[in-house]
């Protein structure tokens, strides 16, 4: 054998051995998410389980600036009951702390609760110390997992419900079930592992399809699929038959001087779509008729277009900035008062 | 004196050819064939990575591992395989023959079944030397884009390593045999391949048994692309052995073909033309 002919073997059998030695450590290790390709969609996701029924994300920062908060917080006595508990048990600061958050739900099998388990990824800025000190505070107790520090805490402590907030990197906060944010600790540190059974939700084709579609122009948005979500609800049975047949839903908004956006669902079959096509065109005509005299009803209501194709029923929508003003007279009228900040 | 056994005697030749096969003007088609892939699978990622769309095919983004599934099949199995076991199998003797310089070789104090077989495992040696590394290439690029994973991925193509392997060894004996055998090797190959395999695997019945396309489809994990009509046919008509069965008749092509290959070099007296 000639050298050349030697070099050619080695650098051949090089490749080979290179390929086949990450392949391997893909498989029984994993790699740390985005090791090799940016995903569509915000790359929390590689941190999220593959098999999650739903999966939302919204862009905090735009929403807490946009004008159509503005205009309903000078004009609405909104309740912030959930943002200030949220602020009370964790010290996260919704407003100020979170520029984007994604959140999913689980099928969790271990627990009775209608959606199953939940998990929320935030990516802002916080204070760990405080936040962790005042989790304590409220009976909350630190583990470790993984080399990170896992700030635990119990509700419905006869369920053995408990909850967990980490810091996974700085300025990227997960909290929610233990038992998902110990899964999502661990895609963070070495990704996809079929093997281990640890696959994020970005090898879900189906479901990325739809995040693709829905990530574009949008600053709100969440997909899922219906027939887990009615499964676990335990609905009557005469009601989850008359349910459409739906699978696949997805909400995309985009929240700035109105709200526009479009629901969209995907049908078992096109028979079942062209019914929901009707039940939705039903309703379309009836608020059609009781926003009758309003003109700035009838802005919002002409905007509704159904749509879509085969399984696929699609309905967009945009609100205008003069219906929040008309919401604010209404209140007004009524003697509601925005509350003083 | 005694000859020196099968073995070291075809150890021998494969030495002497694997170099020779390499570097011979062969071996640019084999880089143009094996390289084109490579600059398809750069091209998507290069698209996936720019455009944040991706790669969509009749509008839905496709994932990668889908992409490299029709990659597998598509230019590596329908045909790099086939036309490297036709150019390099029909050609082991037959070159040999042309060139005239068979007669040097044969005059050698060794069996001359082992130069075919000598000759055979450098084709091997060469082709899978090659063509691996192309799919290792195409897969690292490919599979990433549009969320696919390695890890998940990776069993997949441990199968079509071990697939595109045997489907070298199956056609490169089958042409190795038509190349001791016929006249005109590279056109019956040629039929063989793109003519006879194709049309048989759209037609019910047991003609396609008569096929290595048949056993060798049955070593395949991705889904069959239906990129055509004729696919679509080929799905309909889709009769799939079971792996065992697949791995022994392909076994059974490999030492049949290869017997007869060195049977017919023993027994042939090749009249060189002057």
């Amino acid at each position: 054998m000639t050298t050349r002919t030697r070099y050619f073997v080695i650098v051949s059998l090089l490749v080979l051995g290179i390929g086949l030695g990450t392949g391997l450590v893909a498989y029984y290790v994993g790699f740390p998410a985005g090791a090799f390709a940016k995903h569509a969609g915000p790359e929390e996701l590689g941190f999220i389980p593959r098999d999650a029924t739903v999966i939302a994300f919204a862009n905090v920062q735009e929403i807490m600036t946009s004008d159509v908060r503005q205009r309903l917080r000078s004009r609405l006595p909104l309740k912030e009951d959930g943002q200030r508990e949220l602020q009370d048990r964790t010290g996260i600061n919704l407003e100020s702390d979170v520029d984007r958050v994604v959140a999913c739900l689980h099928p969790d099998t271990t627990t009775t609760n209608m959606p199953g388990a939940g998990m929320i990824l935030a990516r802002g800025r916080f204070d760990e110390a405080k936040i962790e000190a005042l989790m304590r505070d409220h009976g909350a107790h630190v583990e470790d997992y993984r080399s990170k520090r896992l700030i635990v805490g119990e509700f419905h402590e006869a369920q053995g419900n408990s909850f967990a907030l980490s810091f996974m990197e700085p300025g990227l906060a997960v909290f929610g079930s233990t038992k998902l944010v110990r899964s999502a600790i661990d895609l963070h540190q070495a990704g996809d592992n079929p093997q281990a059974g640890l696959q994020s939700v970005v090898g879900n084709e189906e479901l990325m399809d739809l995040v693709h579609a829905l990530d574009t122009g949008n600053n709100a948005w969440a997909v899922g699929r219906f027939d887990a979500l009615t499964s676990k609800a335990h609905l009557p049975d005469d009601l989850s038959t008359r349910l459409p047949a739906i699978t696949w839903f997805s909400v995309s908004t985009h929240i700035d001087g109105g709200i526009r956006g479009v629901i969209r669902a995907d049908a078992r079959d096109e028979e079942a779509a062209n019914n929901l096509r009707d039940v939705v065109r039903g309703f379309m005509a009836l608020a059609k008729m009781q926003a009758g005299s309003r003109p700035e009803m009838q802005a919002m209501m002409q905007s509704l277009e159904l749509g879509g194709a085969g399984k696929t029923v699609a309905l967009s929508f945009d609100v205008p900035s003069q219906v929040f003003d008309a919401i604010g007279a209404i209140a007004g009228q009524k003697g509601i008062r925005p509350p003083v900040h | 004196m005694k000859p020196p056994p099968l073995v070291q005697s075809s150890v021998r030749i494969f030495d002497l050819s694997l170099g020779q096969m390499l570097w011979s003007r062969r071996s640019v088609f084999l880089g143009v064939l094996l390289g084109g892939p490579v600059l398809l699978a750069l091209a998507l990622r290069i698209v996936s990575t720019l455009y944040e769309a991706g790669f969509r095919i009749n509008g839905v983004r496709a994932a990668g591992a889908s992409i490299f599934g029709m990659m597998i099949w598509l230019l590596y199995l329908r045909f790099i395989v086939p036309i490297l076991g036709v150019f390099y199998g029909t050609a082991l003797i037959a070159d040999e023959v042309d060139d005239k310089t068979i007669t040097y070789l044969f005059t050698r104090p060794i069996p001359r079944r082992a130069v075919l077989f000598g000759k055979f495992l450098a084709y091997l040696a060469c082709t899978v030397l090659l063509v691996l590394p192309s799919v290792m290439l195409v897969f690292f690029l490919v599979v990433p884009t549009g969320g696919g994973s390695i890890g998940a991925a990776f069993p997949s193509l441990v199968g079509d390593f071990g697939m595109l392997i045997a489907g070298l060894a199956a056609y490169g004996a089958v042409f190795a045999f038509v190349g001791t055998r016929v006249k005109r090797p590279l056109i019956v190959g040629l039929v063989f391949s793109f003519g006879w395999e194709p049309t048989v695997l759209l037609l019910p019945g047991y003609l396609k048994r008569l096929t290595v396309a048949y056993y060798l489809q049955a070593l395949v994990k991705h889904e069959m692309p239906q990129d055509s009509a004729v696919s679509v046919l080929m799905q309909v008509f889709r009769e799939v052995p079971s792996v065992a069965a697949s791995l022994v008749c392909l076994a059974a092509i490999v030492a049949g073909t290869l017997w007869l290959s060195g049977r017919a070099v023993e027994n042939r007296e090749y009249v060189l033309e002057q």
